[in-house]
């Protein structure tokens, strides 16, 4: 399986001569193994002892990790397939195992109150702990680590290499971040020390605990709002939509800033009531301040009977979300739509244009609009991402710890 | 063996079934007739105290005079290489998935399958023993290899050269599954063989013939909710196996009645069996009576009290794989009683 866009050597020659020479050792194995078939692949080089979970009687392990609380048995794995139990002891399997790699506009995670113009290193490992019948990014999230190609680069590397791209973050994105999160934490952590903020975009499927762990380190979050209805959830997803409603609010409590995406599919999720009832969850529980991005499916996957959105959907939701309550409403996935930039919600003036990725935050003073002076919700500096601390949990223990 | 033995052994299985209230057909081992009664699934349990000793078993050869016996049983056949071609023919490319995780089945039984099935013209290396990966088959045993002389022997993983890890380029749904299949099926074998263990299973209950083959898909994890019911079930019901699936081979030597799939032996007992069915939910439904009279023998709770029922058997049943109904298996009992758990 091909990396994501950036080029490879070019990536490495960045990330370091450890992670290179690495690679170089590998591509020399993967080229003397030709097409012997009783090589195999390689064995990973990225396992690590998983932060999150318990010990369980007979070798057995709960992970505790996300809301699923797999029981694992000895030489089995979780539902994510990333975390397996050897002997007792929980493992992951992709620490720093990167599949994907890419530099991105912050704007395609989304973010878009959160340094608008700037890019991100985006980086992903194998590994889901969902199944979308409709995930853009099947081809790894829906992997185990050993069957896409791989790179082991180390936290330290990995916040070289942004610092290097003159990136200001580094984005745990593409598949899910929660079943690599000790390698987002350490990662985090570091870049954090270095100037380099970190953003998890996430489908939000994580117990409280190891979320306010993650908080302490991060500088924003974009979370997968799927639908509004548990039907959907567990149909279409093999989730819940209560722990996920359930993450948003402890996000809200931790005072991160935190954007949301819906993925509307056709005759799926995109009813009126439905949207409606998203939009007005999201007021009363989260506020009216919340980006809420509207995005646009393309049949893949396991959903190809269906045509993609059309945009007379997108915008629908979008009026129907702002005349719930929402300010800050925006729809995905349709280049030169009004509906990518952001306005004034007091003098109703352009404050952010876009155009795809191109960016003119030009109108934006200080966070603030250039009109009218009313402050934007976001994050607008580096500084400001950096010196983010989270809130404690308001009894001073997170739920289900 | 003597018919007035094998009449002997009928009897005393039937009784045993009796007591254990599970109502099942169990006669002698037949011979020259045609391969099950009409309506029902036979399948055959053969034991021998050979089969019972620690560790890997007797070695192939023995297993393999065993094997032949339990054949001719199955197929009805006075020559064992007559049973075998029953099942496969000479331009066949056989795979015999074998289960390797935690614990896995013996390379003896493999080997003496591989071997056996030969008989019937086939070109050695026309058999594969596989799993998933290689460094599991190593780990329980096997010699990997792709040799010209005998059957080969490698994981999926193996094939990765062919790209997608070596599982097929598109997701392939069955039901409620999704999965890329293991290109050993698709491309290496026109035939099938479940050659699994019979062992307890922590989430499914049992791990048998059924079970087997998510080893033949890349995402198995996402799988095993809800005891992996529909989705076994569905994994098997995908033409790829329904349509190859020719013959189980469980490698009931020493099975595991707790804390599987994990190689437990604590909890392992010397049955010393084997047992042969064409029907691989029959197969593992007699499995299921033998694992659940040897849990209750032992003092330990029935699986439903462990809440681990073993729910995939019937929805495989409902979609056409076999038989979950005890009336309607023909169990052949050589040796031992079958239900004899002692």
């Amino acid at each position: 399986m091909a990396m994501h866009e950036i080029g490879r050597r070019e990536f490495l020659r960045t990330v370091g001569a450890g992670a290179c020479a690495l690679c170089a050792a590998r591509a020399c194995a993967e080229d003397a193994a030709g097409d012997s078939v009783t090589e195999g692949a390689k064995p990973q080089a990225a396992v690590h002892e998983a932060r999150w979970y318990d010990r369980l009687p007979d070798k057995a392990v709960r992970c505790r990790l996300c809301p699923r609380e797999c029981t694992v048995a000895d030489v089995e794995r979780g539902y994510c397939g990333v975390r397996e139990n050897q002997g007792g002891e929980y493992k992951t399997l992709v620490y720093g195992n990167l599949c994907s790699t890419n530099i991105d506009p912050i704007e395609k995670k989304p973010l878009f109150h959160y340094l608008p113009g700037t890019t991100a290193l985006s980086v992903a490992t194998a590994g889901c702990n969902m199944e979308c019948k409709f995930c853009q990014n099947w081809r790894v999230s829906q992997y185990r680590p050993e069957q896409v190609e791989s790179i082991v680069i180390p936290p330290e590397n990995l916040v070289r290499a942004a610092k290097a791209r003159r990136t200001p973050t580094i984005a745990y994105t593409y598949t899910e971040p929660v079943v690599f999160a000790e390698y987002v934490h350490d990662t985090a952590a570091l870049g954090r020390k270095d100037g380099v903020g970190s953003v998890m975009i996430s489908n939000g499927y994580i117990r409280e605990p190891a979320l306010r762990d993650l908080a302490k380190v991060l500088t924003a979050v974009k979370i997968d709002l799927k639908a509004f209805s548990e039907k959907f959830y567990k149909e279409q997803c093999a989730a819940q939509l209560a722990p996920v409603l359930a993450t948003l609010e402890v996000l809200k409590d931790i005072g991160i800033h935190t954007e949301i995406v819906t993925l509307l599919v056709p005759t799926l999720n995109d009813s009126v009531a439905e949207i409606t009832g998203l939009a007005k969850w999201i007021v009363t529980h989260l506020g009216p301040d919340v980006p809420v991005h509207f995005s646009r499916f393309h049949p893949i996957y396991r959903v190809k009977n269906l045509p993609p959105t059309p945009v007379e959907t997108l915008t629908r939701a979008r009026k129907i979300s702002m005349d719930a309550g929402l300010r800050y409403v925006y729809i995905g996935n349709v280049p030169f739509s009004e509906g990518e930039s952001t306005y004034c919600p007091s003098c109703g003036k352009v404050v952010i244009r876009r155009v795809g990725y191109n960016v003119d935050a030009s109108l934006l003073k200080s966070g603030a609009c250039a009109s009218c002076g009313h402050k934007i919700a976001g994050v607008w500096s580096q500084d400001d991402a950096l010196a983010f601390k989270p809130r404690p949990p308001k009894d001073g223990k997170p739920a289900g710890g | 063996m003597s018919m007035k033995r094998r009449e002997f052994l009928a009897r005393a299985a039937a009784a045993s079934a009796a007591v254990a209230g599970v109502a099942v057909a169990v006669r002698p081992a037949p011979a020259g007739e045609a391969p099950a009664r009409p309506g029902k699934s036979r399948v055959v349990v053969i034991r021998h105290e050979a089969l019972a000793a620690e560790g890997q078993g007797p070695p192939a050869p023995r297993v393999r005079e065993i094997l032949d016996e339990a054949a001719r049983a199955l197929g009805g056949d006075a020559r064992a290489s007559d049973a075998w071609a029953r099942w496969f023919k000479p331009s066949d490319r056989v795979g015999i998935k074998v289960n390797c995780l935690g614990y896995s089945t013996r390379p003896a039984v493999a080997s003496a399958l591989a071997e056996a099935i030969g008989t019937i013209g086939l070109a050695p290396d026309r058999t594969i023993l596989w799993d998933r990966t290689s460094r599991e088959l190593k780990a329980a045993g096997y010699d990997v290899r792709d040799a010209a002389r005998g059957p080969r022997c490698f994981g999926t993983d193996a094939l990765v050269s062919r790209g997608n890890g070596g599982y097929t380029a598109d997701v392939l749904t069955s039901g409620a599954i999704g999965s890329l299949y293991s290109r050993i099926v698709t491309d290496e074998t026109t035939s099938l063989v479940s050659a699994c263990i019979l062992k307890d299973h922590n989430i499914a209950g049992l791990t048998c013939a059924l079970k087997n083959f998510f080893g033949a898909i890349h995402n198995p994890n996402k799988y095993h909710e809800s005891g992996g019911d529909p989705f076994i079930a569905d994994v098997c019901a995908h033409p790829l196996i329904r349509e190859r699936l020719r013959l189980v081979v469980c490698d009931a030597l020493r099975p595991q009645y707790q804390g599987g799939p994990s190689f437990r032996p604590q909890w392992q007992w010397p049955y010393g069996g084997l047992i042969l069915g064409t029907d691989p939910v029959a197969v593992d439904r007699i499995a299921l009576e033998i694992l659940s009279k040897k849990r209750a023998a032992a003092g330990m709770p029935a699986l439903e009290a462990e809440k681990r029922p073993v729910r995939y058997l019937a929805s495989a049943a409902e979609r056409g794989l076999g038989t979950a109904d005890l009336g309607r298996i023909e169990v052949v009992s050589i040796g031992k009683a079958w239900l004899d758990v002692g």
